[in-house]
């Protein structure tokens, strides 16, 4: 698993090609792609100048785990979780409770957390998936901050607001770079199973109902699709992959601190990451994660000293909503795409059609 | 508990539910006119808050002074956020899209308070802060009893204008079924606009209210929003009366449960409220059917 | 067409990945060839990250003002080792992944030769984890939680008299000695949920409670807590003897004001935190009459050093300084001392270990008195105890040290 061979896999052809022109030229080109990303994200260690540039490298693969993740119910059903810090955050601290209480293998602790995640997120679910929208985004900021609350205050459990150390998986002669370097590789193969999963949920007949329930939710509830059920399996999948995003950087990071993990910003940056790079492709969230974990970095070296990175967030991310909603990619092409004049047959929404017959009747 | 620490608490319930009531009538309303969560609501309620401050602070006059400027301030605010902002997102993920778009003016608005005013607790010093009037046994603080007188004035004179003036009229027309009110000539999306309007004037009242008697930070509106989501659901998505019940019902149950569970744990009791409420009654326990669908 | 899109993303990040690690690359090129070879004449390069934004960002910014004025006096007397001082300082916006980030950008990039530690205790772990990594010396102005020391952290040195349960050991000692009729029977107890405000105000409770006197009311807020009047009518209602509270700064304010309008009068009240900052008695509205808090520094104090801090200090701001800024000068003391006895400051691992060794085996003279540390760092001193006598905050205990004699019962707020 530590390493990134899974993307190749994702070349494999299959009967995919949704527009069955040019298999050949397509593929190849598609297998070049992934395999220089996976080149880039193999070498990057030895590329890194310093082990700092490797830390930021582990923070940004695992931003782009957290939004990989975020994406699977995101992405697919159009349910927009505020609150994914809370599977995230649950999944450190149970991993690093399971290691200290129970004395478990790290990485036993670490699936075994993200199960234990994936079990909380179905009355979750249950509770929040019945009604539309509103309800779900409402439940999910409450969950965060309701587990802040509890976290922060269980001091016999959880460690309360002393926070938690979380046993180093690797022994102390595993110096820090090195560190760096594994986990870098970790959070690479988690990734990969991450964008796998996506994959191949979209493939599936789950996939097509759960774009079905994004487009018109009430038209695939009429022609059979079991919208409860999907909407629900989605969550608990990306409810999962969060949290053993969460639990591979606690044991990477080795501290825990209630307000830091249950922190509405970073389910935010989850949700700008996954929009600007966008929420219907694949890779959309490991680029939104790339740019949005570059820039809060070089934010943070100019303009540290004041609040004024919120307000970047927050005008990122208003800007996104009010012109790029698809993200700032699919803006991109679909640009490209209408100045060469393809007409080839896309995935349209229910919106942009409306938007085309409304431009047609004009 | 001794009956007069009981007494004490339900008094203290009592004020605290009528403050989020008025704030709760606010955030319900722009559901109602516009099916939009205004996760920006408590940040406008802190950022009102912070000018009855400064307004102290510069002129040293009393706080509630300032309500002369921030209520058609912000009343305005509204108005333009709704016409210029919120209506340009697509109508069919509007829901989703609006609760994006005010969190990031909720985060922005956040970002301002903590550039401009740093991330300091402020606090309005009163002569009369620590006065309070002694009523059977129970200590009333005046800045509380003006809070609440305050915020009891407010929901009042919203009620009025819902029920006895033709915008109220048009306004629930608006929020029970848009088409129809579009078909009998109102002008819905004005409607909507100065509903938006009227929602934001009700956070420069509670932030004022609140800058009485609380200490103010920048991140204080999470502290908010959640228990005010929370009391929205329980009392129906879009009902003002639901609304208001709730905040009553819960902060009172907030208020006396700290005293056998303390502050963190008696917290949960807006959230505890808001997954049995969607657990075994998604709608609501007070609102009407249009929540069914949210 | 999908998989030309899927493409394109997948060659932007690509891109952005490799142009990612130039550009991060690109702005210290020239620190990090230098690493510990420096000559003579170069500065000592010393990194400390601080929350300058956020939540802890009042206390940061008066460590920083600590900070730079102990390294503007270095440098005005000939410096370290006979070489100038240098600070980098940057913001962790009060986060800790930020706090660990910006040490290992600071020991890697930057090539700092040593490094101070940043401010509070939720910051204070995972920063002194990222030095311990890189066999650094970690000295440290506030991180004063017993748990801190609990981590089996060897190059950890907390600089300060005492660790937050001891803080109010004078005053633990004065009320046991009290007359049987004098003394409190009952304490209302009630603190931040923050390690340091809960270690100052439980090491008092556990005290008194181990000599029988009867915890009636424990209350714990969490530190976002705005309405602070239920906590009030419970301890109203208790009616004890003696009130503890553990704060940070605002909320001991609004505490004081919840009970003041619940008509509660304590005989004692003990509050750490709130009390020593000088805006205090205006926030209360000067009901501050025999109000107690412990201090780990006063710019009255005695020690040979503190004169010179206090002058320098006040030469440049224009005000005495207070705590934060006496740790944060402290710690510069503390590191100093430590270099010139060892004669090296690089981040070689055989001259950091030295400077860790000799730590542990040295008492070092300071502005908050003379200070030496066991084995996990914990400093072996305890804090003054201050009251508020006749509206000014005057030192009562130790009885060696008062300005003034201690006030009990206290008057009426």
């Amino acid at each position: 698993m530590p390493n990134a061979s899974s993307p190749t896999g994702a070349a494999r052809p299959a009967a995919s090609s949704p527009t069955g022109a040019r298999p050949t030229a397509v593929r190849v080109a598609r297998t070049a792609g992934l395999l220089a990303l996976v080149a880039v994200v193999l070498l990057f260690p030895s590329l890194a100048a310093d082990p700092f540039i490797l830390s930021v490298g582990v923070v940004i693969l695992s931003y782009a785990v957290l939004a990989t993740s975020w994406n699977l119910v995101g992405g697919f059903t159009g349910y927009i979780s505020l609150g994914h810090a809370a599977y995230s955050g649950l999944g450190g601290y149970a991993t690093a409770l399971l290691i200290l209480r129970t004395g478990m293998n790290p990485w036993l602790a670490l699936l075994a957390g993200g199960l234990i995640v994936a079990a909380v997120a179905i009355p979750v679910g249950i509770a929040s998936l019945r009604v539309r929208g509103a309800s779900f985004v409402i439940t999910s900021i409450a969950l965060v901050l309701i587990l802040q609350l509890t976290f922060q205050s269980w001091h016999t459990f959880t460690g309360g607001s002393n926070g938690l150390r979380v046993p180093r998986p690797f022994g102390t002669e595993v110096l820090r770079p090195e560190q760096h370097e594994r986990f870098f590789y970790l959070h690479a193969g988690l990734l990969a199973l991450a964008l796998l999963t996506w994959w191949l949920i979209e493939r599936s007949r789950l996939g097509a109902g759960l774009k079905a329930i994004r487009e018109d939710e009430d038209k695939a509830q009429a022609l059979g699709v079991p919208t409860f059920a999907y909407k629900l399996t989605a969550l608990v999948v990306s409810a999962f992959f969060t949290a053993l995003g969460g639990g591979l950087y606690a044991l990477w990071f080795g501290y825990l601190d209630p307000i830091f993990q249950f922190s509405i910003l970073v389910g935010t940056y989850m949700v700008l990451m996954s929009l600007l790079g966008g929420v219907r492709s694949l890779f959309g969230p490991l680029l939104g994660a790339v740019v949005v974990g570059y820039a809060v970095e070089v934010f943070k070296s100019q303009y540290g000293d004041t609040q004024l990175h919120l307000v970047a967030t927050g005008v990122l991310l208003g800007l996104v909503v009010l012109f790029m909603p698809d993200g700032v990619i699919p803006a991109l092409t679909s640009f490209v795409n209408r100045r060469r004049g393809a007409a080839s047959i896309r995935e349209v929404s229910a919106e942009e059609l409306a938007q085309q017959r409304e431009e047609a009747a004009r | 508990m001794t009956g007069a620490l009981f007494a004490q608490s339900l008094v203290l319930g009592i004020l605290l539910g009528g403050l989020y009531a008025l704030l709760a009538a606010g955030l319900t309303l722009y559901f109602g006119v516009m099916r939009v969560v205004m996760i920006a609501h408590s940040a406008f309620l802190i950022l009102a808050a912070y000018l009855a401050w400064f307004f102290h602070e510069r002129s040293g006059l009393d706080p509630l002074l300032s309500l002369v400027i921030t209520v058609p301030l912000f009343f305005v605010v509204g108005y333009g956020m709704q016409r210029f902002l919120v209506s340009r997102l697509r109508p069919i993920s509007l829901t989703t899209m609006s609760v994006l778009l005010t969190f990031a003016v909720a985060l922005t608005i956040e970002g301002l308070l903590g550039f401009v005013w740093t991330g300091t607790q402020r606090r309005v010093q009163l002569p009369y802060s620590g006065t309070s009037l002694e009523v059977f046994g129970v200590s009333i603080a005046v800045v509380k009893l003006i809070a609440f007188a305050l915020a009891a004035l407010s929901l009042g004179a919203l009620y009025l204008i819902l029920r006895k003036t033709s915008f109220g009229r048009a306004l629930r027309a608006t929020t029970q079924h848009p088409e129809a009110a579009r078909l009998v000539g109102i002008d819905t999306d004005r409607v909507a606009g100065l509903g938006f309007g009227l929602g934001l004037a009700t956070a420069a009242i509670g932030g004022t209210a609140l800058a009485l008697d609380y200490t103010i930070y920048p991140s204080l509106h999470w502290h908010w929003i959640g228990p005010l989501m929370a009391i929205i659901v329980v009392g129906g998505l879009g009902s003002i009366p639901g609304a208001a019940i709730a905040a009553m019902l819960l902060g009172v149950a907030a208020s006396l449960l700290q005293v056998p569970l303390g502050t963190t744990w008696a917290q949960t009791v807006f959230y505890l409220a808001l997954f049995v409420t969607l657990m075994i009654r998604p709608q609501g326990f007070f609102g009407g059917r249009l929540a069914q669908r949210f | 067409m999908r998989a030309t899109r899927r493409l394109t993303v997948a060659a932007i990040a690509a891109t952005t990945a490799l142009t990612l690690s130039a550009c991060l690359a690109s702005p210290d090129e020239g620190n990090t060839q230098d690493g510990g070879s420096a000559g003579p004449d170069d500065p000592i390069v010393i990194g400390v990250s601080l929350p300058l934004t956020g939540d802890f960002a009042e206390p940061g910014k008066g460590v920083q003002r600590g900070y730079e004025a102990w390294a503007a006096h270095v440098n005005a007397n000939g410096g370290l080792l006979g070489r100038q001082v240098e600070l980098i300082i940057v913001d962790d916006q009060s986060n800790a992944d930020r706090v660990a980030s910006d040490y290992e950008r600071l020991i890697n990039q930057d090539g700092v030769d040593l490094v101070f530690g940043p401010f509070s205790t939720r910051l204070v772990v995972p920063a002194a984890q990222v030095a311990q990594d890189y066999g650094f010396l970690f000295v440290e102005p506030a991180g004063a939680a017993a748990e801190v020391f609990e981590q089996g952290f060897d190059n950890l040195f907390y600089a300060a008299p005492a660790i937050a349960d001891d803080h109010y050991d004078h005053l633990a000692e004065y009320v046991l000695a009290l007359p049987e009729d004098e003394r409190p029977k009952t304490v209302a107890v009630a603190s931040m949920d923050d390690p340091f405000a809960q270690g100052t105000a439980y090491g008092l409770r556990d005290k008194l409670a181990d000599a029988g006197i009867e915890v009636v009311e424990d209350e714990v807020y969490p530190p976002n807590t705005t309405d602070f009047s239920g906590i009030a009518a419970k301890i109203a209602d208790s009616d004890a003897d003696l009130l503890i509270v553990g704060s940070q700064y605002q909320d001991g304010v609004n505490l004081v004001v919840a009970l003041q309008q619940q008509g509660y009068q304590p005989d004692m009240a003990a509050i750490s935190g709130a009390p020593t900052n000088a805006e205090f008695p205006a926030a209360i509205g000067d009901k501050t009459e025999g109000i107690l808090a412990p201090t780990g520094y006063t710019p009255t104090a005695p020690y040979p050093s503190n004169e010179e801090f206090v002058e320098a200090y006040t030469a440049e701001h224009g005000t005495p300084p207070a705590e934060d800024e006496a740790n944060a000068w402290t710690t510069g003391q503390v590191v100093a001392a430590a270099v010139e006895a060892v004669g090296c400051a690089d981040p070689s691992p055989e001259c950091q270990q030295q400077l860790v060794d000799w730590l542990h085996e040295n008492e070092v003279e300071t502005v908050v008195g003379t200070l030496s540390w066991d084995a996990q760092g914990r400093p072996q001193s305890a804090h003054l105890i201050q009251q508020y006598v006749d509206g000014e905050i005057t030192i009562v205990l130790p009885e060696d040290v008062k300005e003034a004699d201690i006030i009990h019962p206290k008057p009426e707020w």
